[in-house]
């Protein structure tokens, strides 16, 4: 099967564009209800599939990052993973450790997004459309099934119109605090450039505008503008969904490794952990410890000392006494002594 | 004009105003990513701070499997990037002299980035203003020169040979104490 292919990204393209496009013609009944409006987004899209892929592989390729997704894929199924996901990619729990205000920008920049595309992808697809059989009443077909009836003029029909809407106003609002704080915070500061930091702020704030100009071009103006508007909104989209996998906002589609790494942690921590070659307590796993010496010696960097153990066996205390002992001479991490305060509140 | 942290073990005196001042750093959170250790402890009182010495080959960044870590152009080995960090805390297994802490809460490595929004100024990172001993120094490539040859070129710095006390090449640079040298020290 490999050799059908001239790479791992020709593959991984082919299956999944093939994939995509047999979802297609299921779910819009075949071929019947494309919305040709949303074509563009459709080309966008598998653009947009090509640059991730690219970027996702190359980035895969390196020696720590091949690691954890070969070892953290095959502990998928571990108990603890729903819960693990649920913190990390859905309630961004650690994000709350950092703070109420980066939580609340982060809520609302991040599920503003993926509430937008959950709403896109399935209209430009066909996977989602109303149709309306009797007056008054829309039918949802998701994916080929009429879903349920609504009232059109109803609340349900109401957050579903005005989805987009609702979620541009999260979308804005986030950008905003992210922007405050971008121009407040002196770390942000001293390490912010305009392409990595801001640009994609100033993307996901273009697209917001644009959209919700959609509506008040409707209901205000009666349409006008509408026509140039949604290909200003479309072009916008598809310029940030093609730059996705290259700048900041690639930590979205990368997220989930760090489910994958926590698994990685907790299982084998489970299984054995390093005993200190100095002090004898366990401080990672024996599989980390292992897996990262041997990432570094693929970086050609060897930490073996001549007493006989890698610094990667050493905990991280023993690691820094050691140190001690090679700049002044006296053997600090045998004296079996508990360091020194190092919290600077005392 | 590139600077340097130069650190003169000798004149340390423990009185951890380094690690108080860390704190203080925009973004540091009000805690402090620096150490300082007694070196003997049970006989005497001599003490070394110890900090990120922002290697020019990290093997931190290299064994990073996010790319979480950057290194800025003056040289600076950057903390996390907390949009990227995946919490996996191979950097603290990866690093040879222990420094990387990580935050269990926030699912975050933190550590030295060499108070990136002073020393990018040119300003002193916040250990090496406050140091009352001039155990933390921020020099400039001449001074550090001068400093070089004092020292009798290379004998007693952190080079390769006679003595190794560092795992490569650091852009922090270091003076080791006196009693290697066999001589009294004088700052």
């Amino acid at each position: 099967m490999d050799r059908a292919f001239a790479s791992k990204f020709a593959k991984m393209m082919f299956l999944t564009i093939s994939g995509l496009f047999i979802l297609m013609f299921i779910g819009s009944r075949f071929f019947t209800h494309i919305d040709m409006a949303l074509y563009g987004y459709m080309v966008g899209t598998f653009v947009f599939i090509a640059g991730f892929f690219y970027r996702f592989i190359a980035w895969a390729e390196r020696p720590p990052a091949k690691l954890i997704l070969t070892k953290g894929l095959k502990l998928l199924l571990r108990r603890s993973t729903p819960q693990t996901t649920a913190e990390h990619l859905v309630t961004y729990q650690f994000i709350w450790h950092r703070g109420w205000y980066r939580w609340t920008q982060h809520v609302l920049l991040g599920w503003g997004c993926i509430l937008s595309a959950l709403v896109t992808f399935p209209l430009v697809f066909g996977w989602m459309y109303f149709t309306m059989d009797e007056n008054g009443y829309y039918t949802v077909v998701g994916f080929g099934l009429d879903l349920m009836k609504i009232q059109a003029d109803g609340i349900l029909a109401f957050l579903f119109f005005n989805a987009l809407n609702i979620t541009a106003f999260m979308v804005i609002g986030g950008v905003c605090m992210a922007l405050y704080r971008r121009l407040k915070d002196m770390q942000a500061r001293a390490e912010q450039s305009f392409v990595y930091d801001f640009l994609p702020l100033y993307l996901l704030l273009f697209i917001s505008l644009t959209g919700l100009l959609l509506t008040f071009n409707n209901i205000f103006l009666h349409g006008f503008g509408h026509p140039v508007v949604t290909v200003i909104h479309q072009w916008s989209v598809i310029i940030t969904l093609i730059y996705l996998p290259f700048g900041k906002l690639a930590h979205i589609p990368f997220r989930p490794m760090s489910v994958l790494a926590r698994n990685y942690r907790e299982h084998y921590g489970e299984q054995a952990m390093k005993a200190c070659k100095v002090c004898g307590t366990g401080f990672v796993s024996e599989e980390q410890s292992k897996d990262v010496i041997a990432v570094l010696k693929q970086n050609d960097i060897e930490f073996q000392m001549k007493e006989g153990f890698h610094l990667a066996e050493l905990c991280l205390p023993c690691r820094r006494k050691y140190r001690m002992s090679r700049f002044a001479g006296v053997a600090t991490h045998q004296v079996k002594v508990k360091e020194a305060n190092q919290n600077a509140k005392g | 004009m590139k600077q340097y942290l130069y650190i003169e073990m000798d004149n340390c005196i423990g009185c951890r105003s380094c690690l108080a001042a860390c704190t203080q750093c925009g973004g540091h959170d009000q805690r402090n990513r620096n150490y300082v250790y007694d070196v003997n402890p049970l006989v005497d009182r001599q003490t070394i701070p110890l900090m990120c010495l922002h290697c020019v080959n990290p093997a931190c960044a290299r064994s990073c499997p996010a790319q979480a870590i950057q290194i800025t152009a003056e040289g600076a080995v950057l903390s996390a990037l907390v949009e990227k960090c995946i919490g996996c805390q191979n950097c603290t297994i990866a690093c040879p002299y222990g420094i990387p802490k990580f935050d269990e809460a926030q699912n975050l490595m933190y550590k030295c980035d060499l108070c990136y929004d002073r020393t990018k100024e040119g300003i002193p990172p916040m250990c090496a203003s406050v140091c009352p001993t001039n155990t933390l120094q921020w020099v400039t490539e001449d001074e550090l020169s001068m400093k070089k040859e004092q020292h009798r070129l290379g004998k007693w710095m952190s080079s390769r040979e006679p003595f190794d006390p560092l795992e490569g090449e650091t852009n922090v640079k270091i003076s080791l104490p006196g009693i290697l040298q066999g001589k009294q020290k004088l700052f």
